[in-house]
């Protein structure tokens, strides 16, 4: 047997695998189950204690230079294989067909939406086609106020308009009596206005309400800081003014530091350094009263935005036609966004 | 509205710079929207000098040009060639010097060089009364009265008012601010610096006024006037019309500046009538008869309505009060006697009428959002005195003052532990005291440290309730100045939208991330898209802005259509989008709003490179797409799925449903509809209805299924089938045929052609077998494939391919 063995050790070494066919012709003679290998192991169990130590020894020897070999095939077999791909000019262009995207305004809202979820507001959506009630006289809107004109409004029939505000969602989110309340609404409003870089029939607004007791002023501040902290970054400073809602009382508007010039004037900013963001204040008494919310027990705030304005800082877009035509050449920028 | 600087301080003293004052009344809620110098004559007329014409030549090469030279007193004369017919020796001219920039009357400002005309230097340019801006005239250089000394800067003999206008976004609430003592208030109660009003010095008599006033209409509170008789109607001194000019007002005499001077001063708007054109010898304030025509200062004849408040003599209406005068009683170049007015109307009048006629003037401005019954008399005061300074007339009657019922003060009791409450800051009592007492509110004697009893002005129509008190305060107080909470507070209170948002996104998400854009497209759309039948059930708007915009969409198809079309025609050849919206219903007397996710897909699935070939878009992308997108939501996968559906915008038209509710219909575009948006390849459109999609995945809770630990088995087998035979039907046999040993299958090729059978086709398809319970053995799988052979053989006529 230590004679066949070294034969068969003489004659793995001398063999030569040129292909895999020849691999796989080697490991079924030598390494399969029922290979020539296999066959010696069985063998072996016969053999006398005095020989075992050398055979076995030899034996070893045999299988691990079988399988070397093999290993060595295959390993060269598949560098072959790569091989071939390596002269390829790596240069070349990739087909890369489109990425596709959000479109901005909804990237924007989303990221605004979502800084004023992680503070525990809810989404709330209400209806566009609204009637005087919601959108107008339950937000504490005087008879001849002239948002009621009708060159601001459409008008569907005697009742109803498209809503120009959000803020129509707050007062059917009242009427369901859920207090507390603590609500972000999205949606799309109406204002009937010529289409101009400025201006256009319809735009994004995101409304905020929160009523519950002891709401206050502070209160207000500290959630916009927040937001402006999240959305713009630590370095944007925040100035509130007085201004004036029909619904808050108190009112303030919200301006932030310029992005464009950092404060130190430009058109953007009509050379004051600041910017409008938003208007806020505390829901007026009037409103709560309106809405079967008593004011002596609950207090509120709100505070209103349009996505297109931000938008329009944010990625500096100068035309707000821009939003509504869908020109690929618009949307395909906001691929990374 | 603007502000003159020069002027407002007139009324408060303050050493601050327009942009200091601006920012102070922007933190008050006047908010300053801009600040611009302004200049009586625009440049100052610097550079400008005044020279002798020392020479004057004809020009060797121009006719009409002359060659001069002019000593501006520098030493040595300047070469200047002019153009002008009067130029001559020994005149003392206005000349714009090299590097000088000059404003003209008309046209752009710009700057003299030195230049060579017609081959002759020229050093500068001898003005022209409208080259400088000093008025229209453009008949020749002006000359200057011979004593005007040569070197002098011209604004020496030409001065220039210099002030700035600032231009205040006045919200609707502060009629109050509407005029520089209103500004001033605002400041007032900043800094606390005292308001001085202008004195009057002027005598009034002590003569009953020969005009008897007679109110008829309880919307005129207060009316009091008086007769000022010996005017001369002039233009107003320069003084007035720069004050005038400041704030954008053009200078029209001095009677009526004057009205305007006092008007912009105190906010009180006032009216002179020309006596002689009052009939009667009476005012009455009444309401106008209905028909009435009646002609306005502007010519303009206006029919009244009825509801307008009129001011008329014995015999016709003068005026409409508060808001426009009219043609025929207003001041001419011969009104020698004047009747001055000045009142107080009901403010929601005013409005109505100025709405009703589309008037709006600097009168009914101020009337509409209430003016102060208190300033009626003063004003008067102080608008006779100074007509009687700039017209030389004299005031010849006492005042008459008609004021029936005298508009109370209102008392407020304030709470101030609330206000704490509701600013969520402690503002010290005294700062809260000062506060309102430079707002001129009055903090009664009988107050105690947690409720002051407050006495509001009048002129403060806006604030009526403590939470306007609270904002008076705050706003003054500095709403910078409220501290921010170190802690967040909140109550959280979900609602069912979050869901609905969270789910759009994820739609949205996936397509983008799928190679399609997001459109946000103008809900707003035109009717002509739309059938007859289809007309009757849209929401059309009863004031729309022009025909293409006149309809709520009640299709998302054609938004799609449109931003394709665009851009195709900018050779974007290739397009995937989507858009997340609302189509709009009228069913009988209800509107509805639809939600739908929709997209559109045009040109090419994949552009050629240099290792691919362009692939053209075809209804199986389409297909994937939408399947992928139902199967990413979570939609259960047992559909109903209809490939025969009709639509009547698509061809090749396919539905899926659930439990009878429709989530989604695709197919192509039909050519006939395509083809008006200049789209001649097929266009792929999948419309989902979003209220279904959203009912669906709201009921499917995903629940793990365990891993079989038996390996599965694949058989492929070739089946030759009629044409008419689709793969759904062979699908359905062959899963009733196995249910709980075919896991999955699914078609590797489809063949049709000369090497089969015609009318045959060719399905190679793949069954993935698998026994959750066991190993398959070889037996069983091979009785399971016989089963599907013969199931196929005996429902479909198949057989199988050799």
């Amino acid at each position: 047997m230590i004679e066949q063995l070294h034969q068969l050790h003489s004659t793995i070494e001398s063999t030569e695998l040129h292909s895999a066919e020849d691999a796989e012709q080697f490991r079924l003679t030598y390494l399969s189950r029922k290979g020539l290998l296999n066959d010696l192991f069985e063998q072996f169990k016969l053999v006398s204690n005095t020989e075992k130590k050398e055979i076995g020894k030899l034996l070893n020897t045999v299988k691990k230079l079988a399988e070397q070999k093999l290993d060595d095939a295959q390993i060269k077999f598949i560098q072959k294989t790569h091989q071939s791909n390596k002269d390829i000019d790596l240069s070349l262009p990739s087909e890369l067909s489109d990425l596709g995207s959000r479109h901005p305004l909804m990237i924007v809202q989303n990221k605004i939406v979502s800084i004023f979820t992680k503070l525990g507001f809810s989404v709330a959506e209400g209806p566009e086609i609204e009637d005087d009630w919601h959108n107008f006289s339950a937000l504490n809107f005087p008879e001849n106020h002239p948002a009621r004109d009708m060159q601001d409004t459409f008008f569907i029939n005697d009742s109803l308009s498209l809503r120009t505000h959000c803020t129509s969602v707050q007062v059917r989110l009242m009427e369901e009596k859920r207090i507390p309340l603590r609500a972000i609404m999205p949606g799309r409003v109406y204002r009937n206005e010529a289409i101009s870089a400025r201006a256009h029939c319809f735009f994004h607004q995101i409304d905020a309400v929160y009523i519950d007791q002891n709401v206050s002023f502070a209160d207000l501040k500290q959630t916009l800081y927040l937001f402006v902290q999240e959305m713009f970054g630590s370095d944007f400073k925040v100035r509130f003014r007085p201004s004036f809602f029909p619904f808050t009382e108190p009112s303030a508007e919200m301006d932030i530091s310029c992005m464009i010039c950092k404060g130190s004037g430009c058109n953007v900013c009509k050379h004051s350094g600041w910017v409008e963001i938003l208007g806020c204040g505390m829901v007026d008494p009037n409103v709560l009263t309106l809405n079967g919310i008593d004011p002596e027990v609950y207090s509120g705030f709100a505070f209103g935005m349009g996505v297109e304005r931000i938008t329009m800082l944010l990625y500096e877009v100068k035309d707000l036609r821009m939003f509504s035509t869908n020109d690929s050449r618009f949307l395909k920028q906001f691929e990374s966004a | 509205m603007k502000i003159a600087y020069n002027w407002l301080l007139e009324l408060i003293k303050m050493d601050k710079s327009p942009a200091q004052i601006a920012e102070i009344l922007t933190g008050t809620g006047l908010e300053v929207e801009s600040i611009e110098s302004f200049e009586s004559i625009k440049g100052a007329l610097k550079g400008i000098v005044v020279g002798e014409v020392l020479t004057c030549e004809k020009h060797p090469n121009a006719d009409k040009l002359r060659i001069t030279t002019v000593n501006i007193g520098t030493g040595s004369p300047l070469q200047i060639v002019c153009g002008a017919p009067n130029v001559a020796v020994g005149q003392k001219v206005l000349v714009a010097t090299v590097g000088s920039k000059i404003y003209p009357t008309q046209g752009e400002p710009f700057t003299i060089n030195k230049s060579k005309i017609r081959g002759e230097v020229s050093e500068g340019m001898i003005c022209a009364e409208d080259e400088l801006g000093l008025g229209e005239s453009h008949a020749g250089i002006m000359v200057l009265p011979i004593d005007c000394e040569v070197g002098k800067n011209a604004n020496t003999y030409f001065p220039t008012y210099s002030d700035y206008t600032i231009e205040i976004g006045l919200t609707a609430n502060r009629g109050d601010a509407a005029s520089h003592l209103g500004v001033a208030r605002d400041l007032r109660a900043v800094t606390g610096i005292p308001i001085q009003l202008p004195e009057i010095s002027s005598q009034i008599p002590d003569t009953v006024c020969p005009i008897t006033i007679t109110l008829n209409d309880t919307d005129c509170k207060r009316y009091a006037g008086l007769v000022i008789e010996g005017v001369m109607v002039k233009p107003s001194p320069s003084w007035l019309q720069n004050k005038l000019k400041t704030i954008g007002l053009n200078p029209i005499n001095n009677i009526v500046d004057a009205t305007n001077y006092v008007l912009h001063t105190l906010g009180q708007p006032l009216h002179a009538f020309d006596l002689a054109k009052i009939s009667g010898q009476s005012i009455i304030v009444q309401k106008a008869a209905k028909g009435t025509r009646f002609v306005t200062l502007d010519k303009v004849e206006r029919t009244l309505l009825g509801h307008e408040l009129m001011i008329c003599d014995s015999q016709k209406p003068l005026a409409i009060a508060g808001v426009f005068g009219g043609l025929d009683s207003g001041i001419t170049e011969n009104t020698s006697a004047i009747f001055v007015e000045s009142a107080y109307f009901d403010a929601a009048s005013i409005r109505k009428t100025a709405k009703a006629h589309g008037l709006s003037t600097d009168a009914s401005f101020r009337y509409e959002r209430g003016t102060d019954p208190e300033m009626v008399v003063y004003a008067l005061k102080l608008v006779a005195q100074l007509i009687v300074s700039l017209s030389g007339g004299s005031i010849t009657s006492g005042i008459s003052d008609i004021y029936p019922t005298p508009i109370a003060p209102i008392n407020l009791p304030f709470s101030v532990q609330r206000f704490t409450k509701l600013i969520g800051q402690d503002i010290p009592l005294e700062t809260i005291k000062t506060i309102l007492t430079n707002l001129d509110i009055q903090v009664k004697e009988d107050s105690t440290a947690d409720l002051l009893n407050l006495v509001i002005p009048a002129y403060r129509s806006d604030v009526t309730r403590e939470a306007d008190i609270a904002e008076e305060i705050l706003r003054i107080y500095g709403l910078n100045q409220i501290a921010i909470p170190a802690q967040v507070k909140s109550s959280v209170t979900p609602t069912a939208d979050d869901f609905n948002y969270q789910l759009r996104n994820r739609a949205a998400n996936f397509l983008s991330n799928s190679g399609f854009y997001e459109l946000v497209s103008n809900s707003l759309s035109k009717s002509a898209y739309y059938t007859d039948i289809e007309q009757s059930q849209t929401v059309v708007l009863r004031n729309p802005l022009s025909q293409d915009l006149d309809t709520l969409r009640f299709d998302m198809l054609y938004s799609g259509l449109e931003t394709l079309q665009y851009n195709h025609n900018r050779k974007v050849q290739h397009m995937k989008c989507f858009e997340l919206g609302y189509t709009y219903q009228k069913i009988g007397d209800k509107f509805t709003e639809t939600p739908h996710l929709t997209l559109w897909m045009y040109g090419n699935h994949r552009i050629a490179n240099w290792n691919t070939a362009a692939e053209p878009m075809a209804f199986h992308n389409l297909k994937a797409v939408v399947l992928k997108l139902l199967k990413h939501l979570g939609i259960p996968e047992k559909l109903d799925i209809d490939y025969d559906a009709t639509h009547k915008h698509l061809y090749q038209a396919v539905s899926i449903s659930k439990s009878k509710h429709e989530l989604v219909t695709f197919g192509i575009v039909k050519p006939e509809i395509a083809e008006h948006f200049d789209l001649n390849d097929p266009v792929f459109v999948a419309d989902f209805n979003w209220s279904s999609i959203r009912k669906t995945v709201a009921e499917k809770q995903l629940k793990f299924k365990p891993i079989s630990a038996y390996p599965h088995v694949r058989r492929d087998l070739a089946l030759l089938i009629e044409e008419h035979v689709s793969y759904a039907q062979i699908e359905k046999i062959a899963y009733k045929t196995v249910p709980n040993k075919l896991q999955s299958m699914d078609a590797f090729d489809v063949y049709q052609g000369d090497k089969i059978q015609s009318g045959k086709k060719s399905y190679a398809i793949s069954f993935v077998l698998q026994d959750n319970e066991k190993t398959l053995t070889d037996a069983e799988i091979d009785q399971t494939m016989s089963a599907l052979i013969h199931a196929f053989e005996k429902e479909l006529g198949a057989t199988l391919r050799a």
